[in-house]
């Protein structure tokens, strides 16, 4: 019969359904589909949707048969390759809308909801935002609705759709429980395709004009911090990222990996304790307030003082640090370290000039850094997002023509000019700032924080932080990018500060993402390691999590079934205490049957039980009242219901 | 306080037919209800007694039809006879224009007559010759009729045995009803000496009164109920009709009124449906062989009160 | 084959006909998934399996959301199916070689209405019904009556899949129910073997006086009662009312009066051919088979009447 049931061709409704799940399935797969297997996807759909319309035969099988070769074929050109994400889902969305042209009978539709949920899985390797988990969860109704109306076509689309919402609200108590419990594997289980994380941005260990200025007109968040305690002043507010030291004329890099360094044993002033949940960005660098006094479990420190993960961050992570802003690292530097932060290539005559006669004047290292500081403050320089183009001696043009940079363009100049005054000097990049979100206290630090600023080395100071875009815009350090660039410039939406309304909304919103991503997206093996031990599981091992998980699926089980075997009580309160005084009096074999009027029952009870005679007349003669006569309101239902609840049934020995 | 005049008429009318208080209750509830009442059983059982002692008890004028195979419809109605020294046509009014009928062996009558009859009873009124002749009112039929298998019957036709309100069977007196009725006074000499106990107009007012009895919400379920199950059951060959539905709830306003209750009990409908059901029920074929009786009695304990 | 049939009424509890009504608990409801159940699994195995890989904790929780629907909906079959009641209806009898027709009413008294519950009897067509809230529902099951007599048709099977299909719900239920199966009417019987016209003696008499059926002129020796009178008062001769009804034609059917070569089934397939030809007829018709015989008479209970002795002969 099952088999039978199956075969059964789709009935209009059905196919609509269906149709209108396929739709809302591949809709987001159209931005990150080739463009060839869109278009190929809306006709299909679309040609789909007019065989229905128009009553039609279904293509056939030659049709599809080719359709599925041809396509098939387009994606091995497309990919070189039919295994990975992109192949993969291509190939799936290929199957979807052929099987959609094929569907024609109950088998099919089932083909085609599995499909579906698949595919719904996929999206997330594109975005796990609260977005797309909303669109999910509609699209999850929706399929659920499709493969309801499989089972019954006679259903309504609002009896389908309420259905679908009432299965997956008591689906979504096993769902809490699974997704705490269900013990958790750190992927991959073989190895990733390269193509897996393409499309992170973020900081780059390279650098040349324009690189951050770009890099600033995003909006998108790179890192939360929260801070224990106050949080720190805005101008101490460095995170420090790729440490570049060294410079071909037009891109600034990092040097070469060299051997990590340890922590200094004692530091200075005050500590800085906080916690930062990372934005994945394909880069093995870890972001930290200026200077590191701890590190996170994994990571390493290298001599420039950058910490370092062993592996790309390439999904959100969260560290836990400690920083003292007074440390200074560097004063037993190496001499061929120094060396190294001396090397210039052999251009910008301008400013070696410059620079050479500055050394000249002034002696020592501190000095040439006051002069260049005054220089920058005293020239008319400008700090905008839109620098003009700049040629070969970039950093002659910046300096003595245009006069209009970003940071990188100061930090490099100014970097540039230490080298040939003689003082050693590098560029550090990161993040400067953030924004604190009141709804949670978080600090967000978005890419349009990005930054880049000096570090020169003086002899018997080591290390020390020179931001040279302080000197031309000290609103940028105080109060952000948004009040430092000129009005006008082509800020990210979301850093503009003249909406407040539109700010408070943003920081709600964010707070909320933030909250996602710590304890959903960010639900990893170790969270769910912490939260169980904070639930009271001591050092919980798979085995335990397992059964645990059993029981409380099982527990959910019953309390379905309770549901599923409870015959809801009749609405009418009258019967309810009628009907329970005969559960009362079942106690004592004197339960009504089920054809038995008020009054015989209660003459029957009577002549049993002589006792319970009055009573139970009372209760007859209000019940009648009640249901049989015009009595009716509140007050006398529940006198009878006092009334049975009164009856007091001795028993007989 | 004072005897309800129901009460005496169910007293006056024990004394004289013993041991049948239930009889006579179906038979005065029928009346209350408007409706015609058939009883059914061997001759010789009292059912003619019954309907004299309503009749003379509720103060009716009573006229009585015996049934034979010869008779004609205008033997029941009445005939327009021509007469001569008028030059026109007048009519004699036949048996059937009294308040209340009792037709003897109904089943002796042949089917043309026994549908004039029932016609009659159905529309409370009579055609005679294109012309409407209206019944009295109240108006009440009694008729009583042997069991199917005698000789010489024509068995009532399901569609007229629904004009019946109800059936009742008398049954034989007990033992003890029996002994009193061979050693007391001669039936036909009680009757005559006894009193109306009520007015014609009182019995009107009564009646209207029976159609007031308050019917709930969770009673008309009941009913339904009943009918429903009929229709549904394998033992029942036919189902019984909306109308004996209606029937039912009419039958069992008038049985509370007479337990003095302004609205119906389940208990009520109990009461009367074995008489009401009874000759509309048919066991179904195959099924165990009972009476019609008992298969009401039988529905009441296979539908749950609502 | 035997012990696996033993083995199987073991299992569902079957235990031949049970008395009505019959309410399916939730011990004799059993819910196995369906293909389509199975293939939704292993898909979601597949998911968690790129979720695993990939690390999409939001793809952790698709699946079990979707784990939990596949439960949820487990649960919800279950809850279609259980507490339905179900009490054998009418059954009309059939002959043999129809589609018989067994009525059932499934009672649901829950508050919900339930959807697509199929019933079927062992390897014939299923109904496929939904079931109002607190409603009765009835159904007739058709099955094939293959021989005369008492049919009993077996056990029902009621399953549903609703409602994601991924689940099948079922139930064995063996009401007590039986269906009178008539003898097949032969196909090309001789034509009927008509008594005689009847004439009117005894018992019959009256039926002569039951229809008016026109007038002729008054005789002397006709009785006055059926003098037209108002013919007279309108000043038009003495006219006799004629009355019709006492000429019906007579039937009677003898198992002993066929041919000596009928056997035992092709006699009574005959006799039922020449039964039903009767009555289509208006004839009055009686029956004596071996042991047993049926007076004259007419009608559609007669009919049945006649009919019923030949299913059940001989047995």
């Amino acid at each position: 019969m099952a088999a039978r049931r199956k075969s059964l061709p789709l009935a209009r409704n059905q196919e609509l359904w269906l149709l209108a799940c396929a739709v809302l399935t591949l809709a987001p797969d159209v931005e990150h589909a080739p463009t060839w297997l869109a278009a190929v996807a809306g006709m299909a759909l679309a040609w789909r949707a007019t065989i229905w319309w128009r009553r039609a035969a279904l293509p056939p099988r030659w049709i599809l048969s080719f359709l599925v070769v041809a396509g098939s074929a387009g994606v091995f050109l497309t990919y070189r390759q039919f295994f990975g994400k992109d192949p993969g889902i291509a190939l799936l969305i290929l199957f979807l809308v052929l099987k959609l042209l094929e569907m024609g009978r109950v088998r099919d539709g089932l083909a085609v909801v599995f499909l579906c949920y698949f595919l719904l899985l996929t999206h997330f390797l594109n975005a796990q935002g609260l977005d797309v988990a909303g669109f999910t969860l509609a699209a999850l109704v929706a399929i659920t609705a499709a493969l309801a109306s499989l089972a019954n076509a006679g259903l309504s689309a609002t009896a389908n759709l309420r259905l679908s919402a009432l299965m997956l609200a008591q689906a979504a108590p096993f769902m809490l429980v699974l997704f705490l419990l269900f013990p958790r594997v750190q992927g991959p289980l073989w190895g990733m395709p390269i193509d897996a994380y393409s499309g992170m941005s973020g900081l780059s260990d390279t650098m040349s004009p324009g690189s951050i200025s770009n890099l600033s007109l995003s909006g998108e968040i790179a890192f939360r911090a929260k801070f224990e305690g106050e949080l720190p002043p805005k101008h101490m507010l460095y995170w420090r990222g790729p440490v570049l030291g060294f410079y071909d004329g037009s891109t600034w890099r990092a040097g070469p990996r060299q051997a990590k360094v340890s922590l200094p044993d004692t530091a200075p002033g005050p500590a800085f304790r906080y916690s930062v949940t990372l934005e994945p960005h394909n880069k093995p660098w870890l972001f930290v307030l200026e200077m590191p006094g701890s590190l996170p479990p994994g990571a390493i420190l290298s001599h420039e003082y950058q910490v370092l993960s062993k592996t790309p961050v390439r999904s959100r992570i969260r560290y836990e640090l400690k920083s003292y802003p007074e440390l200074v690292q560097g004063i037993d530097e190496a001499a061929a370290s120094i060396d190294s932060h001396l090397r210039l290539p052999a251009n910008n005559p301008r400013t070696r000039a410059l620079a050479g006669q500055w050394r000249r004047e002034s002696g020592d290292g501190e000095a040439v850094v006051h002069r260049m500081l005054d220089h920058i403050r005293q020239e008319r320089f400008f700090y905008t997002l839109t620098p003009p183009l700049l040629g070969e001696n970039s950093i002659d043009q910046f300096l003595f023509e245009t006069r209009r940079g970003f940071c990188e363009h100061f930090a490099s100049a100014f970097v540039f000019a230490m080298r040939a005054a003689g003082v050693p000097a590098r560029v550090v990049t990161g993040y400067q700032g953030g924004e604190r979100n009141p709804v949670d206290g978080y600090l967000i630090v978005r890419q349009s924080d990005a930054h880049a600023w000096a570090e020169v080395w003086l002899e018997g100071r080591g290390w020390l932080r020179i931001d040279p875009t302080a000197a031309v815009a000290p609103n940028r350090i105080e109060a952000g990018l948004a009040s430092a660039v000129p009005v006008g410039e082509p800020l990210p939406f979301i850093v503009r500060a003249d909406l407040s309304w539109l700010r408070q909304m943003r920081f709600r919103w964010e707070a909320v993402t933030n909250t996602w991503n710590q304890w959903v997206l960010g639900y990893d093996p170790q969270r769910q390691r912490e939260v169980l031990s904070r639930l009271g599981l001591r050092e919980p091992d798979w085995k335990a999590m397992t059964a645990i998980m059993a029981v409380l699926c099982g527990l959910l089980l019953l309390g379905l079934t309770a549901w599923a075997l409870h015959k809801r009580a009749r609405h009418d309160p009258t019967l309810g205490a009628w009907n329970r005084l005969s559960r009362k009096l079942a106690r004592v074999g004197l339960a009504r049957k089920d054809w038995e009027g008020p009054e015989d029952y209660a003459r029957r009870v009577a002549l049993a039980r002589p006792e319970l005679g009055h009573g139970l007349a009372a209760i007859a003669a209000l019940y009648i009242d009640l249901r049989y006569g015009r009595l009716s309101g509140t007050e006398a239902r529940r006198k009878l219901r006092r009334l049975v609840a009164d009856l007091n049934i001795p028993s007989r020995r | 306080m004072p005897i309800s005049p129901t009460d005496e008429a169910i007293r006056q009318a024990g004394r004289i037919v013993l041991g049948k208080e239930r009889q006579i209750r179906l038979a005065l509830v029928c009346i209350l209800a408007r409706g015609h009442l058939l009883i059914e059983d061997l001759p010789g059982v009292g059912k003619t007694i019954l309907a004299h002692v309503l009749a003379k008890l509720l103060g009716l004028n009573f006229h009585r039809i015996q049934c034979t195979a010869d008779m004609l419809p205008a033997d029941i109605i009445g005939v327009s006879i021509y007469d001569r020294n008028s030059g026109g046509f007048q009519f004699h009014p036949g048996p059937i224009f009294a308040q209340m009928i009792l037709v003897d062996e109904i089943n002796r009558a042949t089917p043309k007559s026994q549908s004039a009859l029932l016609e009659a009873m159905e529309e409370h009124q009579v055609t005679c010759e294109g012309e409407t002749r209206v019944l009295p009112d109240p108006f009440f039929v009694i008729a009583t009729q042997n069991p199917y298998h005698q000789i010489g019957t024509f068995p009532l036709p399901e569609s007229q045995l629904d004009r019946f309100l109800m059936r009742i069977e008398m049954g034989y007196p007990d033992r003890a009803a029996e002994r009193e009725l061979l050693a007391g006074a001669d039936r036909r000499d009680m009757v005559a000496s006894l009193a109306p106990c009520m007015e014609p107009g009182e019995l009107i007012e009564l009646q209207r009164a029976a159609r007031e009895v308050h019917v709930s919400e969770a009673l008309v379920a009941y009913a339904q109920a009943i009918a429903e199950h009929t229709r549904l059951s394998p033992d029942y060959e036919t189902g019984l009709s909306p109308r004996a539905a209606l029937a039912l709830l009419r039958a069992a306003r008038a049985w509370a009124l007479i337990d003095h209750r302004d609205l119906v009990l389940p208990e009520d409908i109990q009461a009367v449906l074995p008489a009401v059901a009874g000759h509309r029920l048919h066991p179904a074929s195959g099924a165990p062989a009972s009476s019609s009786t008992d298969l009401a009695a039988a529905l009441i304990s296979e539908v749950p009160i609502p | 084959m035997q012990a696996v049939a033993s083995f199987k009424r073991w299992l569902f509890r079957l235990h031949g006909p049970e008395p009505a009504p019959i309410v399916l608990t939730q011990r004799r409801v059993y819910v196995l998934p369906t293909g389509a159940g199975l293939a939704y699994a292993a898909v979601l195995g597949l998911m968690l399996i790129g979720a695993i890989n990939y690390n999409l904790s939001l793809g952790y929780a698709l699946i079990f959301l979707l784990a939990g629907l596949g439960l949820v909906a487990l649960l919800h079959t279950f809850r279609n199916l259980v507490q339905i009641e179900l009490s054998p209806g009418r059954v009309e009898p059939v002959f043999a070689g129809d589609l018989a027709h067994f009525g059932l009413q499934l009672h649901n008294r829950r508050s919900q209405g339930r959807s697509a519950i199929g019933l079927h009897f062992d390897g014939q067509e299923a109904i496929i019904s939904d079931l109002a809230a607190e409603a009765t529902t009835s159904i007739g099951l058709p099955i094939h009556a293959r021989k005369r007599g008492w049919f009993r048709p077996g056990r029902i099977t009621l399953e549903t899949h609703y409602p994601l299909c991924l689940v099948r719900a079922w139930s064995y239920v063996e009401p007590d129910m039986r269906c009178l199966v008539y003898p097949r009417p032969e196909s090309s019987a001789p034509p009927l073997p008509l008594l005689a016209t009847g004439d009117s003696d005894g018992a019959r008499a009256g039926r002569g006086t039951e229809d008016f059926s026109g007038l002729r002129t008054h005789q002397p020796a006709d009785s006055s009662r059926h003098v037209a009178w108002k013919a007279v008062a309108r000043e038009q001769p003495l006219l006799t009312k004629q009355f019709t009804g006492a000429s019906t034609m007579q039937v009677w059917l003898d198992w002993d009066a066929l041919p000596t070569g009928l056997g035992v089934e092709a006699r009574l397939s005959r006799l039922t051919r020449w039964l039903l030809d009767a009555h289509a007829q208006g004839l009055a018709f009686g029956l004596s088979l071996p042991g047993k015989a049926i007076p004259l008479g007419q009608g559609a209970r007669q009919l049945q009447d006649c009919l019923e002795a030949l299913a059940l002969h001989g047995s």
